[in-house]
């Protein structure tokens, strides 16, 4: 079926994998000082934890987001939406808050790591899975719920903020902010590990991503259990972001961006083929931009700014450029 | 059918109007003599200077200013709702409040030495600008849920809050900024607040174009049918929701879910024209606001909790409840428009 | 299959109100009623995609909820009114997914036969590799039609097939109904709106009117005057073409 479609868009995905070999090579070679051996061997043990940290991350958002816009049945909805980022900034701001930015929470990046990972995994799971079952599997209105919740959360955030102490925000803002630096491979290991047991578990509803473009009924004709299956890949989906966001801070906005590029250049319902174009575009993006926040900007500007206004011009040219939603 | 009615059946349909008053006067009064220093009724009636300052120069303005708030965010957002025929839109959900937060950044950075009016005049140009922008898109896309408008209108909002928190970021104003823009009412003093008047002309403009509102609600071909120009009246219907939006957010910061969740709570009762429910929205919606910030005033005293977080909580709280429970008691009365203007994707008879 | 005391409510209101009948094999039966009567529902209630609240949908004995709706998937098909989706797809992976309850995603050459049977049964060669978003309304109609035909089930439901399709197009479609179930030998059950349409292609009617079942049979039992005034509150003449009823009414 169809297979011509199908070849062309392996060649793309294929010419895609060679560009972030490119850029991944500028990255880990650009000024790394060849002629000494130990400033070249250096600036590698500074940069390819960095670069690993990097396609760690695109990997979870580009497949979270493609997944996602799947199960809401629209393109210009991110996970953002789950309100991962804003539970990720109470906690730290409310640990911050409440034993001080010497805590071994604050200190030790495993720790912070841990706790991030299990706080938003659980609260996520219960969260949501509550709510699943309250509007019976109204997708939408379990995110609208989301949503609110989001909001609540960065109003007690702010209250916190309010009244902190300026050289304890000064600490906390950095770990509010997402960066690359300092992850160690123990962290990046359990992402790892994380990210393939949710894979692994929701093996079999990946399968049915295709069938569920269809729409609910022609999913349920079909033999799907569609509510189930929208229910687990959503907490996957959560699961996900989770782990990029307790990685490397706030940053899933990325996920509209990719998402879309890899939808319109491939314009396939296949979800294999979506999911990699959307990885590579984002390792691709992360690896370009954090090359450039470096050599460029010699380190002025967060990555997640150029994201952030990216994407947020990328978002306004899809609402002009789309007939529906 | 007004003129049918008769007076005892006046009096039963204006019920929650008069019920609502009520409540805001015994709150109103409590609200003056709630605070860290006591004042007594005894004690001013027989001149106690100290006192009588108190109550003019500090308990005062803040009631003032926690009226205006109330009835200005709630009916900015039954506007909205109305103009963009859709329930869950407004300032938070539309890209007003954001707008307008990016507005008095802009006017920090690049009028440093600038006043309260100065940050206004930016707050409203972002505000009024940001609404527009936001209502331009919705009306481009024909959307096929009623909830995707406002998840849209969060990630627009979301967008224009991240160029806000990078300006933030670059100048190093994060944390002033967030003190800056979360709700709340301790700062409030004589000479500090007047900006929120601004809200009374308004409301009242509001209240004066209220049919036109309730008619380009039903679409632009029925409103032009009646010879009313569509987007004229929409474009002054939003400009007055963001200016309403924009002085509340100078004076006293954003206070989140006001304009979301009174109009809907009124609308359970009262259904949905804007001419009948508008006074008890804006009652309600002062009502509510007293209540949220008198709360704040007591948990904690002599401290106080911002009334950005109080309305945070009590406002999801009530916003999901009323969510869950208009899905349980069917979706009409909150799809009602949607479903006249696009139809339901599945169209189970 | 068997239906019995089948209710639903919204929003405290019966929409469907203990609804009982059964199915004949090998047959098309038309629900018809006037907007709002149920028909809809009961059509969403025996193809599980609404839930019900009491009563009992039998399908070859036991119940459709026991049923794993894998297998489900391969003896009953559904076809609902407004069917878009926003990805491109051409024709022939439309119809193929009709073929997932059986491969799962991965294709066998003997899906692949059933693919092109289906696609040109349905006379859709020469389309078979453009994008349904750029069909016409007939014809798209046609490519979810031949998805049905190659999920190869034993019972097809239709919701208002016709319903936005022109007079040749909507007589097309219920010649399509009628082969569907002479030739292949499925049982089609379907919602129609127009009654002639109804009594001119199918075996049995299943007359709708608030909720309820107010008459279950063959045409000729049906088509009726005083049913049909009852049901619908007009008045209608019946007459008979080429020894099928048909009524007229204005």
């Amino acid at each position: 079926m169809n297979h011509a479609a199908y070849r062309t868009n392996s060649r793309k995905l294929l010419i895609l994998a060679l560009f972030v070999l490119l850029t991944a090579a500028a990255y880990l070679f650009a000024e790394a000082h060849w002629g000494n051996e130990r400033l070249f061997r250096y600036a590698m043990r500074l940069r390819i934890p960095k670069l690993a940290a990097m396609l760690i991350t695109a990997f979870a958002i580009g497949g979270a987001s493609i997944v996602f816009q799947s199960i809401i049945q629209n393109t210009i909805v991110t996970p953002c939406l789950l309100g991962m980022n804003s539970l990720y900034m109470l906690i730290h701001t409310a640990v911050v808050f409440a034993v001080g930015s010497s805590s071994l929470f604050a200190v030790n990046a495993n720790a912070a790591f841990a706790v991030d990972l299990i706080l938003m995994g659980v609260t996520a799971t219960v969260v949501y899975s509550y709510f699943f079952r309250k509007t019976r599997h109204n997708v939408l209105y379990v995110l609208l719920i989301g949503t609110v919740l989001s909001s609540l959360f960065s109003s007690i955030q702010t209250a916190m903020v309010r009244v902190m102490d300026p050289n304890e925000y000064d600490a906390l803002l950095s770990a509010l902010t997402a960066s690359f630096s300092n992850i160690n491979s123990e962290i990046m290991g359990l992402s790892v590990v994380v990210m393939a047991v949710v894979v692994l578990v929701l093996r079999r509803e990946l399968k049915l991503l295709d069938v569920m473009t269809l729409g609910k009924n022609q999913a349920i004709n079909l033999g799907v259990d569609y509510d189930r299956c929208i229910r687990r890949l959503l907490l996957g989906v959560t699961l996900f972001i989770a782990v990029a966001t307790a990685m490397v801070g706030p940053i899933s906005f990325l996920g509209l961006v990719i998402a879309n590029l890899s939808r319109q250049l491939l314009k396939t319902f296949r979800h294999g083929q979506l999911i990699a174009g959307s990885v590579l575009f984002g390792m691709m993006i992360l690896v370009g931009g954090q090359l450039l926040v470096e050599r460029v900007y010699s380190y002025t500007v967060p990555v997640s700014v150029f994201i952030m206004v990216g994407g947020g011009i990328y978002f306004l040219y899809l609402l002009l450029s789309r007939k529906g939603a | 059918m007004k003129h049918k009615v008769k007076g005892g059946a006046v009096i039963k349909e204006r019920k929650m109007t008069i019920v609502l008053a009520v409540c805001l006067v015994i709150l109103s009064v409590l609200s003056l003599f709630v605070g860290v220093m006591d004042l007594t009724v005894k004690e001013l009636v027989a001149g106690n200077m100290e006192q009588m300052e108190i109550l003019l120069l500090s308990r005062l303005p803040r009631l003032l200013a926690v009226l205006c708030t109330g009835v200005g965010m709630s009916v900015a957002g039954l506007i909205m709702q109305q103009l963009c025929r859709n329930k869950f839109v407004s300032p938070t959900t539309g890209a007003t409040i954001s707008s307008a937060q990016l507005g008095i950044l802009l006017a920090l950075l690049f009028l440093p030495g600038s006043n309260l009016m100065g940050r206004a005049v930016f707050a409203f140009a972002a505000a009024i600008l940001g609404t527009w922008l936001f209502v331009w898109f919705i009306q481009r896309i024909p959307f096929r849920d009623v909830v995707m408008v406002p998840l849209v209108g969060i990630m627009f909002s979301n967008v224009i809050g991240g160029v806000t928190s990078y300006l933030a970021y670059k100048y190093e104003m994060t944390q002033a900024l967030s003190s800056w823009l979360a709700g709340h009412f301790s700062l409030i003093l004589k000479g500090r607040y007047e900006m929120v008047y601004l809200v009374v002309p308004l409301v009242i403009l509001a209240f004066l174009f209220a049919n036109h509102f309730n008619i380009v609600g039903m679409g632009k071909d029925f409103s032009e049918n009646l010879g009313i120009s569509y987007s004229l009246v929409l474009f002054m219907g939003l400009t007055i929701a963001a200016m309403i939006t924009a002085s509340v957010v100078v004076v006293v910061g954003s206070v989140p879910y006001i304009g979301l969740i009174v109009p809907n709570v009124v609308a359970m009762f009262k259904g949905d024209r804007i001419r009948g429910t508008l006074a008890d929205t804006a009652l309600f919606g002062a009502v509510f606001v007293l209540s949220c910030d008198l709360l704040g005033r007591v948990v904690i005293a002599p401290y106080e909790l911002p009334i950005d977080l109080v309305a945070g909580i009590l406002g999801s709280v009530l916003f999901i409840g009323l969510l869950l429970y208009r899905l349980k008691h069917g979706e009409r009365a909150i799809c009602w428009k949607a479903r006249i203007a696009g139809g339901k994707e599945e169209g189970v008879q | 299959m068997l239906v019995r005391e089948l209710t639903k409510k919204y929003d405290g209101k019966t929409v469907v109100d203990s609804v009982s009948f059964q199915i004949p094999k090998r047959s098309v039966i038309s629900l018809i009623g006037p907007n709002g009567a149920g028909k809809s529902t009961v059509m969403g209630m025996i193809s599980r995609l609404i839930a019900r609240d009491s009563g009992l949908v039998a399908f070859e004995g036991s119940d459709i909820r026991k049923w794993k709706s894998r297998d489900l998937s391969k003896r009953l098909a559904i076809l609902t009114q407004s069917n878009h989706t926003q990805v491109k797809l051409t024709v022939r992976e439309l119809v193929a997914f009709g073929r997932f309850p059986y491969s799962g995603g991965r294709l066998t050459p003997e899906d692949e036969q059933m693919i092109d049977r289906a696609i040109a049964y349905m006379e859709l060669e020469p389309f078979q590799d453009r994008f349904i978003d750029e069909l016409s309304g007939g014809q798209r109609q046609r490519a979810y039609i031949a998805m049905v035909i190659a999920q190869d089930t034993e019972y097809v439901l239709l919701d208002e097939p016709t319903n936005n399709l022109d007079i040749y197009h909507s007589s097309n479609m219920m010649k399509i109904v009628r082969r569907l179930c002479d030739e292949l030998g499925k049982t089609v059950i379907l919602v129609l709106h127009e009654i002639n349409y109804a009594a001119f292609y199918s075996d049995y009617i299943c007359a709708f009117s608030e909720g309820r079942v107010a008459k279950f049979g063959t045409v000729k039992e049906v088509m009726t005057r005083e049913t049909l005034s009852a049901i619908y509150g007009v008045d209608f003449e019946i007459m008979e073409i080429s020894g099928k009823p048909l009524s007229i009414y204005y």
